[in-house]
């Protein structure tokens, strides 16, 4: 049960975002002719519109919101809703009770993900245009990853920091601040722009003048990203571990 | 009655910062007894209790819980299959519905018993298919009661259990409440309802400022407490009394009020000595020794 409850916690915030990104996918896919005016003074291939548009665009960017969202939640919360008593009565532990968050937190954000790889190339044929459904699934992986690194991330500020807004803005503020420093030259070296990671953008596995994912997938870079969102799931859940209530 | 301690605490301590919530309590509650924890607003009481589920980490002290460590993750856990608690917020998941929450509550216990759940869910009058943020203050009490009543726990906790309901409601609560005892439920109840407490406690423990002030049963209570008042035909002498038993004294222009435990025959004798024009002495009754145990010497 206590996988109803987490839910039944997050239900709404997943399927707003779900009908949020299925909505703006769709109207990108039926608007492209309009936006794609928007876009650029030169006419783009549907492929490179598409990766603009969704994949390097808006809809990289709320996603990555949702997944702070959906991150949002746990005990921290529950003391604020004064529940964290009744949850912390049960024979269960904290781990358990985060554990079980974390992977139906994890789940929404790969569905989400899969979302404009269903979307996508089920609608551009009733336009009249086509979308790989190779190129849509390989973004996916790429957006499941970095997601499940910003879910870990507004996850440890829920840890963190009690109030309603109070999490959610450092986890974007962090997202921020990660960003800023993959872009400045000391720390460039060291830190990949997970930005970029998920648009292809100056990666190498990704040809920016087709919109075409060229290459494989960056595993190392994969790998690291899950490691690093495993991490600071670790550091949220010893922090819980310590916590009074 | 078993002589058997369900809870005990030594030493046990809670600070935050530089303020300490919980004091070095040193608690005993026996089993199968109706133990009454009193204790002004902000004496500790839920503090304690939440370091006895595991809730808050004590800053010092040991304790078990059901004879299992209460600092200890997964001891506690073990110790909680076999508690129901009811917490002093009553706040409940505000998105399940009533017996959404009841079947959500009834899959982590062994000891749940559903015709109790279902005859419960009729007398407290809970529409099982509204949503916990749509009841009402009373009725999510009610509800928080009933997912603590439905099961046969070996220890009941109940913090401010009575807190939201009305006279007709509480006076079903305590019938319950000795109900459960009588069936070999040991229960410990938090409250500031002195009334309560002496309705259906066997033994009461008075906590201030974080510290257990008093521990007895109401037999004791009975039989040991007495107020001993000595009038002087002058000002009352600036006597300190050093005797065993005594718990406060007061001294007004005449008098000389002594609140004493076991030990009042003495305590008139002494009085009379030191030339005391009356010796009154009577019983006491919980209220009155609450409201000294917890007042602020002056």
């Amino acid at each position: 049960m206590l996988w109803y409850k987490a839910w039944r916690e997050s239900r709404v915030r997943f399927l707003a975002s779900a009908v949020a990104l299925v909505v703006i996918c769709a109207s990108f896919v039926f608007f492209h002719h309009d936006a794609s005016g928007g876009i650029s003074d030169e006419p783009l291939s549907y492929p490179v519109y598409v990766w603009r548009i969704t994949y390097k665009g808006y809809l990289r960017e709320l996603f990555m919101i949702l997944a702070i969202l959906l991150g949002l939640g746990g005990l921290t919360r529950e003391r604020d809703q004064r529940t964290a008593g009744f949850t912390l009565a049960l024979p269960v532990s904290r781990w358990r009770l985060l554990a079980t968050r974390t992977v139906v937190g994890l789940g929404q954000v790969v569905l989400l993900a899969t979302l404009p790889a269903i979307v996508t190339p089920l609608l551009s044929p009733l336009i009249g245009q086509a979308y790989p459904s190779s190129q849509a699934w390989a973004f996916t992986i790429l957006w499941a990853t970095v997601g499940s690194l910003i879910f870990a991330m507004a996850l440890l500020a829920s840890v963190l920091f009690s109030g309603e807004f109070t999490a959610p803005v450092v986890a974007i503020l962090g997202l921020a601040a990660y960003s800023f420093l993959a872009d400045v030259r000391p720390f460039e070296r060291y830190l990949t722009d997970i930005h970029d990671v998920m648009s292809g953008v100056d990666m190498p596995y990704f040809a920016e003048r087709t919109g075409i994912l060229t290459g494989p997938l960056p595993r190392a870079t994969l790998f690291t990203v899950l490691l690093a969102a495993a991490a600071l799931i670790a550091v949220g859940a010893r922090i819980t571990s310590r916590q009074d209530f | 009655m078993s002589d058997a301690r369900v809870i005990e605490t030594h030493q046990l301590t809670k600070r935050f910062g530089q303020f300490a919530a919980v004091e070095a309590l040193d608690l005993n509650v026996r089993a199968q007894q109706i133990t009454g924890f009193l204790g002004r607003n902000g004496a500790g009481k839920s503090t304690t209790i939440k370091m006895l589920l595991g809730m808050t980490h004590p800053t010092s002290g040991t304790g078990s819980l059901l004879g299992k460590a209460i600092d200890d993750p997964k001891e506690n856990r073990e110790a909680r299959r076999n508690v129901a608690y009811v917490g002093e917020d009553k706040q409940l998941y505000p998105y399940f519905t009533v017996e959404e929450l009841i079947r959500f509550t009834r899959s982590f216990y062994a000891d749940w018993r559903p015709e109790v759940a279902q005859r419960l869910l009729g007398d407290y009058e809970l529409p099982p298919k509204r949503k916990v943020r749509a009841l009402s203050k009373g009725m999510r009490t009610k509800l928080a009661l009933l997912l603590a009543l439905s099961r046969k726990p070996e220890l009941l906790i109940l913090d401010e259990p009575s807190e939201g309901l009305d006279p007709v409601a509480i006076e079903e609560l305590l019938q319950r409440l000795v109900g459960a005892a009588s069936e070999g439920t040991t229960i410990f109840f938090s409250s500031h309802q002195i009334a309560e407490v002496e309705r259906i406690a066997d033994r009461v423990c008075i906590i201030d400022h974080g510290m257990l002030v008093e521990d007895f049963s109401l037999d004791e209570l009975q039989q040991d407490y007495r107020r001993v008042t000595l009038g002087f035909a002058t000002s009352a002498p600036v006597d300190e009394f050093r005797m065993p038993g005594i718990r406060r004294v007061h001294r007004a222009d005449r008098q000389l009020s002594v609140l004493v435990r076991g030990n009042a025959d003495a305590v008139a004798a002494h009085g009379r000595s030191m030339n005391a024009v009356s010796v009154d002495v009577v019983p006491i009754s919980l209220r009155e020794v609450f409201l000294e145990s917890v007042r602020s010497e002056s």
